[in-house]
């Protein structure tokens, strides 16, 4: 399990994070999302020993990380980076043994994950003489090449076109079947909301929200029943007295209940007015929850 | 397959992380990169041409062809036909001039216009020195004709006479094996201060590439700071011995092959020296090289940031040429104890003359002390300028006793932001207009 607790960082007077406070488990996706600036990749950093927290400490199987835990994480920094004048294949293989592999183990390492990304045919290139996606794949690939323990990559799906977004999307489901957990940070909610099995929100330099995406939507308090009644208006919803009409839209009606438990009344009510097609909770979209989230 | 492991991945086969073992590997990836670097190969090879050149220069100068040219003054008949013929045999082709006496000879060789005179068959006129090849080709001719020379009735008896001993006079007696051993040394030392900045350069050049590029962030998270600076400086340490050793062998095998050194011993033991003295300055160089490259983010300002340690070197350089004209000289002997001037200084000093051991001992403790310091203090601005801003402007407060230098100082969180007790969810944080630091105020 991974888990950052309490981490406190400021640059100069400009406090970043003030209490960073969650957990990765072992074998989850973990979204990590706030707007720019919120701190994520501070955070991110403060794990990987290349920034330090004024407070607080990030701890792996309950021991704080050090440099020999440190070689067994993927970190895929934000600012992109490998040497450009380095062939690709000898790069990742060169990282893979600054992470321990031994020589053998690098090469095959280094080559099936060039193999998986369709650039076989491109590793004795430097690495500047790829396009720019294809050198985004090379970044990822520095980041899994030594079969890391726990991943942490810093907007690893930036940049990639939808077919770079399915194949690391593939591997890393693969490596959370192993059991590593997988922290990431992404400005594309609809990918987190597709892939993680956990979200959590950093806004004012805290975590305001956290757990799994069903999580966060029972948190959320102000739900929103919808209904949809073919051939009606709204009519027998507004004559309702435990729920608020919010919004009736040529036959789709949403409503607020002050008791949720009276959902099933409110259906009555609607199979009275006529043939109701559609009926349930509306699942808040994670882009909602994360505007709401924010703006708290 | 462990669970506590995390991952299902088999770490059998992987290796303990030994700093040994990652300095090796950052050194490794050095060196093959710069094998791989054609700009690296190009200037290699330009040294090597350079140096390889002027050894050469000296060899043609030297030896010039096989012509060898001689004046006669006196003497008996067939002196000069001998000289032809002995040259002959011994490879050379001689020009021979006959004088009408003894000065007209000797001005001949004042003027460089023969390499020497042959004076009454008995005496030999030289301007510096009498070179081995010639003298022998000299003596046999003068002997030969006395033998023959020698009238048939005059018995065996005098057959035995003591062969005629040459008497060479030089005009220009020069301290041959000092300047020899002094020739050797210069190119030397030029070799080293080539190859120092040369290297240096290189050095501060990867640091500030791995900083542009940002691939620093990979590297650190794997590595300490002082790892990636020693593997660094030994990678590059080794391609720059080797050269030196390269070129030292090629020079001193074509000056030993071509017979141009009188005290080929002399020589080696100038070069070993030199050999010893470029590790102790390139370790030092290298480590402020790359302190210094850790200081700028661009390549475009590096020059600037290395202007003051090329300014160092060119000095050491120039008090090194200094010290051979005159190296017992005050200048010479302060400065062949101060680090790093004392790298060129010094091995001058050591092959013009005797220096007392205790000197060089001194200089070369002097020496280990300011490597230390150095590799300590540029391991620190190193380590500290890699994973900051890294602009020029801030390298004050990266530099030891700065009052900066403590992470923890400059970190420290104002006393307004520590809210322990305080519930964060009621509170919102807003920039207060007054003097634009962080407040919070409860909702």
């Amino acid at each position: 399990m991974l888990e950052f607790d309490g981490l406190r960082k400021s640059y100069g007077d400009n406090l970043v994070l003030e209490d960073v406070t969650f957990r990765v488990e072992p074998g989850q996706m973990f979204g990590f999302c706030g707007a720019n600036g919120a701190g994520k990749t501070t955070t991110m950093r403060i794990a990987l020993g290349l920034a330090r927290a004024d407070a607080g400490e990030v701890r792996w199987q309950g021991q704080p990380i050090d440099l020999e835990v440190r070689r067994r994480i993927g970190y895929m920094p934000e600012e992109r980076g490998l040497y450009p004048k380095m062939p690709v294949a000898a790069q990742l293989e060169y990282f893979a043994r600054l992470h321990g592999m031994n020589p053998l183990a690098a090469k095959r390492s280094a080559s099936e994950l060039l193999d998986g990304m369709g650039l076989e045919d491109r590793g004795k290139d430097a690495l500047e003489k790829l396009s720019l996606g294809n050198q985004q794949r090379v970044q990822l690939a520095a980041a899994l090449v030594s079969n890391p323990d726990v991943l942490i990559l810093d907007e690893p799906f930036s940049g990639l076109d939808p077919t770079g977004v399915d194949a690391l999307a593939a591997n890393l489901a693969e490596r959370r079947s192993r059991g590593v957990p997988v922290l990431f940070s992404s400005h594309q909610l609809d990918l987190v909301e597709r892939l993680c099995d956990a979200v959590g929100i950093l806004a004012g330099g805290q975590i305001v929200a956290s757990g799994t995406v069903d999580q966060l939507r029972q948190r959320e308090a102000d739900r929103q029943l919808r209904v949809v009644v073919a051939d009606s208006d709204g009519n027998w919803a507004h004559n309702l007295d435990f729920a608020k009409v919010e919004s009736d839209r040529s036959g789709e009606v949403l409503l607020h209940l002050d008791d949720p438990s009276r959902d099933q009344d409110v259906l009555s009510a609607a199979m009275a007015a006529g043939r109701v097609t559609q009926f349930g909770w509306r699942q808040p979209t994670l882009v909602e929850i994360f505007r709401e989230a924010v703006a708290a | 397959m462990s669970v506590a492991d995390g991952s299902g991945y088999d770490r059998t086969g992987d290796l303990p992380m030994t700093s040994a073992r990652i300095v090796s590997l950052i050194a490794e990836r050095e060196i093959r990169s710069r094998l791989r670097d054609k700009g690296f190969i190009v200037s290699s090879i330009v040294i090597l041409v350079l140096i390889l050149g002027s050894v050469v220069f000296q060899v043609v100068i030297q030896s010039g062809s096989n012509k060898v040219s001689l004046g006669i003054a006196g003497g008996p008949q067939g002196v000069s036909e001998a000289i032809q013929e002995q040259a002959e045999a011994f490879g050379l082709e001689a020009e021979v001039t006959e004088y009408d006496n003894a000065d007209a000879a000797r001005r001949a060789v004042e003027d460089e216009e023969i390499d020497a005179a042959v004076i009454d068959a008995e005496s030999v006129v030289v301007y510096e020195s009498l070179d081995d090849t010639l003298g022998a080709v000299i003596n046999g001719a003068v002997n030969g004709v006395a033998i023959s020379d020698r009238p048939a009735d005059a018995g065996v008896g005098a057959g035995i006479l003591a062969p005629v001993s040459l008497d060479v006079t030089a005009l220009q007696p020069a301290a041959e094996e000092a300047d020899e051993s002094g020739f050797v040394t210069f190119v030397a030392i030029l070799l080293l201060y080539m190859l120092l900045i040369f290297f240096g350069q290189f050095i501060a050049q990867g640091v500030v590439e791995e900083k542009a590029s940002r691939v620093i962030e990979l590297l650190l998270a794997a590595v300490k700071p002082w790892q990636l600076l020693a593997g660094k400086i030994i990678g590059l340490g080794v391609l720059a011995f080797a050269q030196l050793l390269i070129i030292c062998a090629a020079g001193l095998g074509g000056a030993i092959g071509f017979d141009l050194l009188a005290e080929p011993g002399q020589a080696i033991v100038a070069v070993v020296q030199v050999l010893g003295w470029f590790t102790l300055g390139f370790t030092f160089i290298a480590a402020l090289f790359a302190a210094s490259g850790a200081l700028v983010s661009r390549q475009e300002d590096l020059q600037s940031i290395l202007l003051p340690l090329t300014l160092l070197l060119v000095a050491a350089f120039f008090l090194a040429i200094t010290a051979g004209q005159n190296p017992n000289g005050t200048l010479a002997t302060v400065s062949s104890f101060v680090p790093p001037l004392s790298t060129m200084v010094m091995p001058v000093r050591v092959s013009a003359g005797s220096v007392p051991w205790w000197q060089i001992a001194l200089a070369i403790a002097l020496m280990l002390v300011a490597i230390v310091g150095v590799v300590r203090v540029g391991g620190r601005v190193y380590a500290g300028a890699l994973l900051g801003k890294g602009s020029v402007s801030s390298s004050r407060r990266l530099l030891p006793g700065s009052a900066f230098r403590d992470r923890n100082v400059r970190d420290r969180p104002r006393r307004a932001h520590v809210y322990g007790d305080l519930k964060p969810g009621i509170l919102v944080r807003h920039r207060s207009p007054l003097n634009g630091a962080y407040v919070l105020e409860g909702t």
